[in-house]
């Protein structure tokens, strides 16, 4: 079987999931499957933005990020569904498993799509008959359809994973790129964002094949490096490994929330933070990490949306020091206008036994008296390894975990995840 | 009004009174300098009105003219354009006077300003000041206590009254002390007071940075009034008022610890130079972290660790440790900002224990003691 594989090189498969909401829905309940289904961020709230629908839904025009009202009119007899986060969880969870059995180099990108690198997986079968596997044991295992790209690096397994859904399995290898790649428009390609496109436009970039053939210098300054990135893309070229431990390098954890109607009043909008700083306070600390910077989002009714962030002297990571500090930032930005939507974000994150706390004057008393405490734990850290003793307050309580909020998607569960499998 | 004055004289009380005059300011005709023409000499005025400078210019001095005053009279001017022309005139006379009424002609040599000007009458009067428990301290004395407590105000207003120093005068000494609540700098002076008054007020750590600025170094006296409201500071040709702050700063006494566990006397360049390279990698990490250790060898070890960048060790032989050993971290930038101020050759370091305040003071020198507050690893 070794010689269906590249004597050189990698043979990475990108496998998304198909509507992956819709399909875990219809997947608990059989009875939805064949109708238009949308799941919506609150039916009966105006956050109901579509999250995601069934394929049926989609002939009516149904879309992602629509307003329920207009999928709606589109569509009179959609159905919609609550999203249910702890069932595609779940489901998640599932299919990475099944992911798993394939190879050891599985690359989680979100909860519905990931990335597999099958180079040394040749004892299993060729490429395509992997791909195959792979996409028939997640139905007969998780009743979930998914599309699946097999090609040299990730931006080309992505690439041929969107062409053919629901259910496909694309090849594309690069003697392919010139007659499948390079007619596709510039915006369609996986990194091009709409302003992006736009942009490309500008300069007479209208095809992958035109960026392809672009002048890197007028790219780059248009772009900067990333328009140099982009040639190497659609000239076929990735060099970035598939690392099952990406999803940990993460640079913030943030939650944000459309508020169910706009509020003006100041001790709401104050509870709103306290419940924002909980979900935060809690990411922090499954992750094990702590933010020297809070930055707090503020959307008004108008759509007028701003940012502020505060360098913070000692890192944080409970709860109430979360609030303190994103009050007052809060308290100093806001203009007293009916806000949309709120959120915080920290930043600047480090691992937990990197933090210090610069002690003030007034108070190092309550750190102080924890001193021999401390000392003993560090004697028992130095004597038996640094995991013999954990703080209880930095152990987060899973149960009680949510892997989404309302708006905000977090990849911290396949976090929980893979410390489970270490754990084992 | 109409003088002729020395242009280098003209320029360098502009800029004194200028460190009072803000362009942010409630009141427009703070936006200006004041001038009066005596039949004595010349006085400017800048004011933000937390801060007050008055510049005199004397008619002559040591036999020397200074200004030639034709006729007296005042007028205030738009500080920001004064100060530029008058830094730019050509030669080294300046002729100013006011035409009707608030226009002014600015000349020297073959070239002439015509300014608006404003209404002196509209110009605040300066606080008055009772001149009664007045002490005198030398000007170098002066700025060597604010240079050694004024860095460590905090910049934060969550508490306004640590923005600013607290200067305390009991039993003929006077005691400044700041404090940002991570650092402590005090300062201790004996004084020529005539009166057993005691006084305890918090004097704006702007102020100070300015007062400091303004004075030249030597040491002539300068005098010091203190009121309910208000300092002021009298040196030759120069009045420098400052509001002081209101509320009560914290009693910081019984937070300085009386007694240490562990005493390490060093070198002072060598420490501070030590903690500067270690300091190096540990400015791209965070809060600036440095890690010193005791070592049974006579010694101390200075280290930084950021995991990204690379980590440094660095030993140093201490003339003396005494009591226990200790591993403490601490910001590298509030010890050295601590150490420039400390002008003995050998310094003593007394702590008492990784999560309490460390004092940093010359050996044998008690008028001087700067506190540290260590930062908390976990």
């Amino acid at each position: 079987m070794k010689d269906m594989y590249p004597k050189n090189g990698r043979v990475i498969l990108h496998v998304d999931m198909n509507s992956f909401y819709a399909s875990v829905e219809m997947a608990y309940d059989p009875s939805l499957k064949g109708k238009p289904l949308a799941i919506a961020g609150n039916p009966e709230e105006r956050r109901g933005i579509i999250v995601t629908c069934s394929y049926e839904a989609r002939k009516f025009g149904v879309k992602t990020t629509m307003p329920l009202w207009e999928a709606k009119k589109l569509c009179p007899n959609l159905i919609v569904k609550k999203p249910d986060f702890e069932r595609y969880r779940a489901a998640s969870m599932g299919m990475f498993e099944l992911l798993n059995q394939f190879s050891k180099l599985v690359e989680p990108v979100s909860i519905d799509e990931g990335y597999v690198d099958i180079t040394d997986s040749h004892e299993l079968g060729s490429p395509l008959e992997i791909a195959e596997q792979i996409q028939k044991q997640l139905i007969r295992q998780l009743d979930l359809p998914c599309s699946i790209g097999i090609a040299p690096n990730k931006f080309l397994a992505k690439m041929a994973s969107d062409m053919k859904k629901p259910l496909g399995i694309t090849v594309l290898r690069k003697r392919d790129i010139p007659t499948v790649l390079w007619p596709m428009e510039a915006g369609e390609m996986h990194g091009v964002g709409k302003k992006t496109a736009e942009k490309l436009k500008n300069i007479g970039v209208h095809t992958i094949a035109d960026l392809a053939k672009a002048n890197e210098i007028q790219l780059k300054s248009l772009l900067g490096i990333n328009g140099i990135r982009l040639k190497e893309r659609a000239n076929g070229v990735d060099n970035r490994l598939v690392d099952p431990d990406a999803i940990s390098e993460f640079k913030s954890i943030g939650n944000s929330t459309t508020l169910p109607k706009d509020i003006s009043n100041q001790q709401e909008l104050f509870k709103v933070l306290d419940r924002l700083a909980e979900k935060v306070s809690v990411r922090l600390k499954r992750k094990k990490v702590m933010a020297t910077t809070l930055s707090i989002t503020i959307r008004y009714k108008d759509r007028h949306t701003i940012t502020r962030s505060k360098k913070l002297l000692n890192p944080v990571s409970t709860q109430d020091e979360i609030l303190k500090m994103a009050k007052q930032i809060f308290v100093s930005h806001w203009t007293g206008h009916p806000v949309r939507l709120l959120g915080i974000t920290g930043t600047d994150l480090v691992e937990n036994d990197q933090a210090v706390k610069q002690l003030d004057l007034f108070s190092y008393e309550k750190d102080a008296k924890k001193e021999p405490l401390i000392n003993t734990v560090s004697k028992l850290k130095e004597k038996f390894g640094a995991h013999i003793i954990e703080q209880a307050s930095n152990l987060s309580n899973d149960k009680k975990q949510q892997i989404g909020t309302e708006t905000s998607f977090n990849k911290d569960f396949l976090q929980v995840e893979k410390m489970k499998k270490q754990d084992d | 009004m109409r003088f002729i004055i020395q242009r280098d004289r003209l320029v360098q009380s502009v800029q004194d009174v200028m460190k009072a005059v803000t362009s942010r300011t409630t009141i427009p005709i703070l936006t200006g300098i004041k001038i009066v023409a005596t039949n004595e000499g010349v006085t400017l005025t800048g004011s933000d009105s937390d801060i007050s400078i008055e510049s005199y210019i004397p008619k002559e001095e040591a036999g020397d003219e200074i200004v030639e005053i034709k006729q007296t009279g005042s007028i205030v001017l738009q500080a920001k354009f004064f100060s530029e022309i008058v830094k730019k005139l050509p030669t080294d006379f300046v002729e100013m006077e006011v035409q009707n009424q608030l226009q002014v002609v600015i000349r020297s040599g073959k070239s002439e300003f015509n300014l608006n000007g404003l209404d002196p009458e509209e110009y605040p009067r300066l606080p008055q000041v009772e001149e009664e428990n007045a002490f005198e301290i030398p000007t170098d004395l002066l700025k060597a206590l604010v240079r050694q407590t004024v860095f460590a105000v905090s910049t934060s207003e969550t508490r306004p009254v640590l923005t600013g120093v607290n200067w305390k005068v009991e039993n003929g000494e006077l005691i400044c002390i700041a404090t940002d609540s991570h650092r402590l700098a005090l300062r201790k002076a004996k004084i020529e007071i005539e009166t057993a008054h005691n006084y305890n007020v918090v004097i704006p750590g702007k102020s100070l940075n300015e007062l400091s600025k303004i004075l030249d170094d030597n040491n002539e006296l300068v005098e010091i009034v203190i009121t309910e409201n208000q300092v002021l500071f009298k040196a030759k040709h120069l009045l420098f008022f400052s509001r002081l702050l209101e509320g009560n700063y914290p009693d910081t006494s019984r937070l300085i610890p009386a007694e240490s566990k562990t005493e390490v006397i060093v070198n002072t360049k060598d420490f501070l130079h030590a903690i500067d390279r270690a300091s190096l990698l540990a400015r791209e990490g965070r809060n600036n972290v440095v890690r010193l250790a005791t070592l049974e060898s006579k010694g101390i070890e200075i280290s930084s660790n950021t995991p990204e960048i690379g980590k440094v060790i660095e030993e140093l032989v201490a003339q003396s440790i005494d009591g226990e050993e200790l591993k403490i971290s601490f910001s590298a930038k509030y010890v050295m900002d601590a150490l420039k101020t400390l002008e003995g050759h050998e310094i003593k370091i007394s702590f008492t224990g990784a999560m309490r305040p460390f004092l940093i003071r010359p050996l044998n020198d008690d008028s001087l003691l700067q506190l540290i507050l260590p930062v908390r690893t976990y």
